[in-house]
């Protein structure tokens, strides 16, 4: 409850924040990309870099490529170069929290993205209320299958935090309905979308009563999608995914997928920014700052392809 | 007894590993109850199509003596160049499919040349093709995937003619039998063979060994991008980040069914043997809900077994 509160009173505070930057002063700010070959990710840094470009500060886009070593190796060059605040979107199975302390010991304040560091945590932290969400996308595959169905999993990455939130969050709802049951999980390499596919394959074979699965990302839910295609089953199997990321949306749209949860992601990019602003200017930002990510089905999903939130 | 095993070893060149293919399938499928259908069957041939194809190509690479670390990422260049050329170039799809699979043989044809006429180990410059092909795969799109392929290109991939045969597999197993007949049979994959025993007594036997390496690098391109093709059938889109470590995934399967990685040795029968053992292994591990971390560890210890069991054997009867 007080989290939901700090969040409204910053959220409202937005506006002032970005009007006090009428004065001239020109900020670098690094901005610290785990892989750009995800949409997710590549959203994040679209609005990030239109936010900069908006206010008009300079923002250093670095790709890690998914490879947590590189991204160290790029964040000590962003403190080379004396960017004057970091936003770290960590890299890897685990978010390293070697780059938040080289930047603390310059001085250099640090927004962490989607995940956080442990010791220490950024002075300030924005993702998804990934647990939440799942829970939501749960209660919704019970509300269509009338609390009955078996469902199979396609898992992220096994022990990252978006693989482990989406796992308890989902499985909370389930809990609800005796008649719902994940009997058949299978984790990916990577989250790619030629796993979802094969793993799909293997979880239908494994298992041919499942009438439903979760893909844990939009790429691996398609995989499975196109799985239950090359399958051929007689009955329908509800498939969703969590990202709402372009193709996901379109997946949606078409109805490959019933439904999938879409995080604002070009918000993430935007507060990244002013935050990162407000640190450098020493104001007041919350130590954590968690969004909401909205059900998305073929009723509501043409306004999420036209003006991604 | 003994002579028993002897003589098992010693049926065709890919007696060893075809051996071990089966005892796996057995293992399997005492161990699972949905190992053993004809729809899981049809699974696994499906799950390897796009390694078995580019493990084609690989076999002739590595009989010269050669290695191809660059197939991965020339399919994700030529699946990206499919996708891009039919949504930006505005080519038909049939036009832009040819041309993708040109783009593959065309980085084969750059690796080629690299290594006769500017006298790279193929080991560098492939190594470096790997690099170069990746970049230009995210740069057609930004690093997006692309979406949007008409519905027949998918069902290449999804409908299973006569019950059982998509397209795609179908264009894997004429191409294996092509493979297999050439490499046997035709004086052209004789050559290979006497390039990678010794590629300097192939010369001065009147082999023209330098034309031959760029055909083969180029073939092994040709064929990434055939496999780029089919890879973006099977996921109805194309994505920069396919075919990812692949090129270890395909060497691999060919030295599983014993090809030397120093040349000379190795064959069609044998590479397809290895590739169903990937094939195989990744599909019953699958089944079996075996973590991917353990599936890894499993994977390496059969590639040493079954490269050690092929070693021993031909000692055995040598």
């Amino acid at each position: 409850m007080f989290k939901k509160f700090i969040m409204a009173a910053t959220v409202a505070s937005l506006p002032l924040a970005s009007s006090v930057q009428a004065h001239d002063q020109k900020y670098t700010i690094g901005l610290a990309v785990a892989n750009l070959q995800a949409d997710f990710f590549n959203f994040i840094k679209e609005s990030a870099e239109e936010e900069g470009d908006r206010l008009g500060y300079e923002i250093i886009t670095v790709d890690a490529g998914g490879d947590s070593a590189k991204q160290v190796s790029q964040i000590q060059d962003l403190i080379t170069r004396e960017v004057d605040a970091l936003i770290y979107i960590p890299a890897g199975a685990t978010a390293a929290d070697v780059p938040v302390r080289a930047a603390k010991k310059a001085g250099i304040p640090v927004v962490n993205v989607d995940r956080n560091t442990q010791s220490p945590p950024g002075d300030t932290f924005i993702a998804t209320d990934s647990e939440e969400a799942a829970r939501i996308l749960g209660e919704y595959v019970a509300e269509v299958t009338g609390g009955k169905g078996v469902v199979g999993v396609v898992q992220g990455q096994l022990g990252t935090t978006p693989e482990i939130a989406r796992d308890t969050g989902f499985e909370k709802a389930l809990a609800n309905y005796p008649g719902l049951n994940t009997v058949e999980k299978q984790a990916s390499k990577g989250w790619h979308h030629d796993e979802g596919v094969s793993i799909g394959q293997d979880l239908l074979q494994r298992n041919p009563d499942i009438n439903v699965i979760f893909g844990r990302a939009d790429a691996l839910a398609m995989g499975a999608a196109q799985a239950v295609r090359l399958a051929n089953v007689s009955h329908d199997v509800l498939v969703v995914g969590f990202d709402g990321d372009r193709e996901g949306l379109i997946a949606v749209k078409q109805g490959r997928l019933a439904a999938t949860m879409t995080q604002q992601t070009k918000l993430m990019g935007r507060l990244a920014v002013r935050f990162a602003v407000d640190l450098i200017e020493n104001r007041f930002v919350p130590a954590e700052m968690l969004l909401d990510a909205t059900l998305t089905t073929k009723e509501n999903v043409d306004r999420f392809i036209e003006v991604h939130p | 007894m003994y002579a028993h095993v002897k003589r098992l070893f010693q049926f065709g060149e890919a007696g060893g590993p075809f051996i071990g293919l089966i005892l796996l399938c057995v293992v399997f499928s005492l161990a699972s109850e949905h190992f053993l259908s004809a729809r899981n069957a049809l699974n696994i041939l499906d799950q390897i199509t796009v390694l078995g194809i580019l493990a084609i190509g690989m076999t002739a690479v590595i009989i010269i003596g050669g290695i191809d670390l660059s197939v991965g990422s020339v399919l994700a260049f030529a699946t990206m160049t499919l996708g891009w050329l039919m949504r930006d170039g505005g080519f038909p799809l049939p036009v832009a499919i040819v041309l993708a699979i040109l783009a593959g043989g065309g980085c084969g044809v750059i690796c080629g040349l690299l290594i006769t006429i500017g006298r790279l180990p193929p080991f560098v410059a492939t190594l470096a093709m790997l690099s170069g092909a990746r970049g230009l795969a995210n740069i057609l799109t930004d690093g997006r995937q692309i979406i949007g392929y008409p519905e027949w290109f998918s069902e290449l991939a999804t409908v299973r003619h006569f019950g059982f045969l998509s397209v795609t597999m179908s264009v894997f197993i004429v191409l294996a039998i092509l493979g297999w007949v050439y490499l046997r049979f035709r004086a052209g994959g004789r050559n290979l063979y006497a390039i990678g025993g010794n590629s300097e007594v192939a010369r001065l036997a009147g082999i023209r060994v330098r034309l031959a390496n760029i055909w083969v690098y180029a073939f092994s391109g040709l064929l990434a991008g055939v496999a780029g093709v089919a890879l973006a059938a099977r996921l109805d889109s194309s994505q920069p980040s396919a075919g990812f470590t692949y090129e270890l995934d395909t060497i691999a399967a060919v030295v599983i069914g014993g090809a030397s990685l120093s040349g000379g040795k190795g064959g069609m029968g044998g590479t397809i043997v290895g590739v169903f053992i990937i094939g195989v292994l990744r599909n019953g591990l699958n089944l079996l809900a075996v973590s991917p971390f353990v599936q890894q560890i499993v994977i390496g210890a059969v590639i040493a077994i079954a490269v050690m069991m092929d070693t021993l054997g031909r000692r055995r009867r040598g």
